[in-house]
């Protein structure tokens, strides 16, 4: 039965090409799709280099400030009364937001209040971007540089090219040496093998190159920079500034994944206790802490301070999307179906007319819309694997390495094949509910 | 045996209502081969579909094989169709797509019936018809004779007990027709199948043991041509 099933499949699909090229598009368009974007987020939210230990960071980027006070409010009431309108006031009090002030924090902040935060097995505090102009044969360059700890390295696992994080004792003793991408040596040396215990000149300093690392994508520009400093090396103003906000940020790497909401909680809790310095500009202190799912949606969509929302925006916009391509094709599939199994009522009355049942014309139909979708899902394969290397090769995303993801190809063809049975399903049932004696009087076969 | 009791078809839209066939009674013993005759649009091919389970009677019983049959629907009466019944059609109603024996073979794949013993039977189905050395042609390479031959092949390649032949040899020149009709008459004859042909051809119509005339849905003659 499964050979005639496949036999009239194929030569339906033969009988119109354009029909059956558009269905062949829409299946496999949608799966290239669906596996792009795959690669696309394993590339950007996976757990890999440095992020390996993504699913036990905590990061705290933003420190919120503000002066809460009691407010009252009248809220006025109108009701007719005897035909006169007549008013009364209702007192709300409210509390209310006289002052508000987010900003990254200051590293006397992080330094004084974070070193021990509960559930938290290391931590590091680095500095936001800070552009230096470099001046090398005549050129100028603008390296974006990022002051670290020692832990920074421990967690953030970033491939080293060629030699060595700094250390401690580099930390502590404001040693002259830099990390820089490999691009940035390119940039400066020209080359960027063989450069090490070279200098660069940076913010009036003569720095020894000791390692240089593998470029970050853009898109984890929370993390990349050109060059990596030791944090003592930092401008000691802002150093020793003793105000909450700066430009520093930190990023905990938690016990276990479940030890995250210890790291908030604990967090929560000193922001409590903190002393405001000056309790009538400011009264109460927010730390903000995000999950790496967070920070970097907040990175993409910054949703006032607040980087579970921004995840939430991000998952709304990328489930929107894949819904695009998902439902598109299907509502597709579904018209070119009714269609196309329309035309052949005729064919559907001869069988019925030789015994076959409702069932036996349902499952010839779907039968025949799964082998469309496997059709499809294999070109969708190829096409998938000719975009990946096409992206890769590309500089359309500079430093992502997109990874074809079998686990993804069998969702996607699982997908698929839900789209196959769904699509073929209706016009199918309704097509074995035919009247033989209807069908018959269609007499094109 | 067919037996029609009292059968009524009745067309209804919400303008007009039209009476198909009215109160037709009729026995078709095993074996007989009968005709029914009349203008276009008397109820000929009505009658037929309704034998064959592809209509339902608005009023009256159909009974075939011995059997009531009460649901048009059910997958019993598919299986039933299946087995006791064979249609051949004017148009031949044959599927493109598939080879001649593919097409002959459809019957088969609709019972449990292994794929090497279906094209055994089908071969013999063609060679039946004398067209064994065309099995592997599609409906688009034959002529129309053995386009209907193909589906007399298909109509007996499960062995029925009963053929019901609508028009089979209408679209058909007369030595083509005439070349339909000897295998009809041979395969009632020697194997005592229970032929029933819708024709407008008198001729065609004399060949056969019995002539049911209808005019406007109602039966008007039930005479034999011939005894069975």
């Amino acid at each position: 039965m499964f050979s005639n099933y496949f036999k009239m499949a194929v030569k339906v699909l033969g009988r119109r090409r354009f029909f059956t090229g558009i269905s062949l598009f829409g299946i496999s368009f949608t799966l290239m799709i669906l596996i792009l974007l795959a690669a696309f987020l394993d590339a950007e939210l996976g757990a890999h280099q440095p992020l390996s230990d993504r699913d036990r960071l905590v990061f705290l980027d933003r420190l919120i400030m503000k002066l809460e006070a009691q407010d009252t409010v009248y809220q006025i009431d109108s009701t007719l009364v005897e035909g006169q309108m007549a008013y009364d006031s209702t007192p709300v009090i409210n509390n209310r937001n006289r002052s508000y002030s987010s900003s990254s924090l200051s590293y006397s902040f992080a330094d004084q209040y974070l070193h021990d935060v509960a559930g938290a097995e290391n931590h590091s505090i680095y500095s936001s971007m800070f552009n230096y102009d470099l001046f090398i044969n005549g050129k100028k360059l603008t390296f974006e540089a990022v002051y670290a700890d020692e832990q920074f390295w421990e967690i953030y696992d970033f491939q080293f090219l060629e030699g060595r994080p700094f250390r401690q004792e580099e930390v502590e003793n404001e040693g002259l040496v830099v990390v820089l991408t490999e691009e940035a040596a390119l940039d400066y040396f020209g080359t960027s093998e063989g450069v090490l215990g070279q200098y660069v000149e940076m913010d009036g300093k003569q720095l020894q190159l000791i390692g240089i690392v593998e470029e970050l994508s853009n898109s984890k520009g929370f993390l990349s920079g050109e060059a990596y400093l030791p944090l003592s090396l930092a401008n000691p103003v802002v150093l020793n500034d003793d105000s909450f906000h700066g430009p520093f940020e930190m990023v905990f790497l938690a016990q276990s994944i479940e030890s995250r909401a210890t790291i908030k909680q604990d967090l929560e809790r000193i922001a409590s206790q903190v002393a405001m310095p000056e309790p009538d500009a400011y009264n109460t202190l927010v730390l903000m802490p995000a999950d790496f799912m967070g920070r970097y949606a907040h990175s993409l969509f910054y949703m006032n301070d607040d980087p579970e929302r921004s995840q939430q925006v991000m998952f709304i916009v990328f489930g929107a999307l894949i819904l695009l391509f998902v439902l598109l094709p299907t509502l597709n599939l579904i018209n070119l179906n009714v269609s196309r199994i329309m035309e052949r009522s005729a064919e559907i009355g001869v069988r019925k007319a030789y015994g076959a049942h409702s069932q036996h014309i349902l499952l010839q139909l779907v039968f025949e819309n799964i082998i469309l979708t496997f059709i499809g899902g294999f070109i969708g394969l190829m096409l998938a694997l000719g975009m990946l290397y096409l992206v890769n090769d590309s500089s359309i995303l500079p430093n992502t390495t997109l990874r074809f993801n079998l686990p993804v190809f069998v969702y996607s063809l699982f997908i698929c094949l839900a789209f196959g049975i769904i699509s073929g399903l209706l016009p199918a049932w309704r097509m074995s509910r035919i009247q033989i004696v209807n069908a018959i009087k269609q007499n094109q076969l | 045996m067919i037996h029609l009791q009292n059968v009524t078809k009745v067309y209804q839209t919400k303008v007009i209502e039209t009476t198909a066939l009215h109160n037709i009674n009729l026995e078709i013993p095993d074996g007989e081969f009968l005709s029914i005759m009349g203008p276009s649009g008397c109820g000929k091919s009505t009658l037929l579909n309704i034998m064959g389970m592809i209509d339902e009677p608005t009023a009256g019983s159909v009974t075939v094989a011995g059997q009531l049959i009460r649901d048009y629907h059910s997958k019993a009466t598919a299986r039933f169709r299946n087995e006791q019944l064979g249609f051949i059609f004017q148009s031949f109603h044959l599927i493109n797509e598939l080879s001649v024996i593919d097409n002959v073979e459809l019957p088969l794949i609709y019972r449990r019936v292994s794929g090497k013993q279906r094209r055994r039977m089908a071969e013999e189905a063609l060679t039946q018809v004398g067209l064994s050395n065309r099995m592997k042609h599609f409906p688009a390479q034959l002529s129309g004779g053995q386009k209907q031959r193909v589906a007399i092949a298909r109509a007996i390649v499960g062995q029925p007990r009963i053929i019901l032949a609508d028009e089979p040899t209408g679209n058909l020149d007369s030595a083509m027709g005439n070349e339909v009709m000897d295998i009809l008459t041979r395969l009632n004859q020697e194997q005592g199948a229970t032929i029933v042909m819708v024709t407008h051809d008198e001729t065609m119509a004399r060949k056969t043991h019995r002539l049911v005339r209808l005019f406007d849905g109602q039966q008007v003659s039930g005479n034999p041509v011939k005894t069975i």
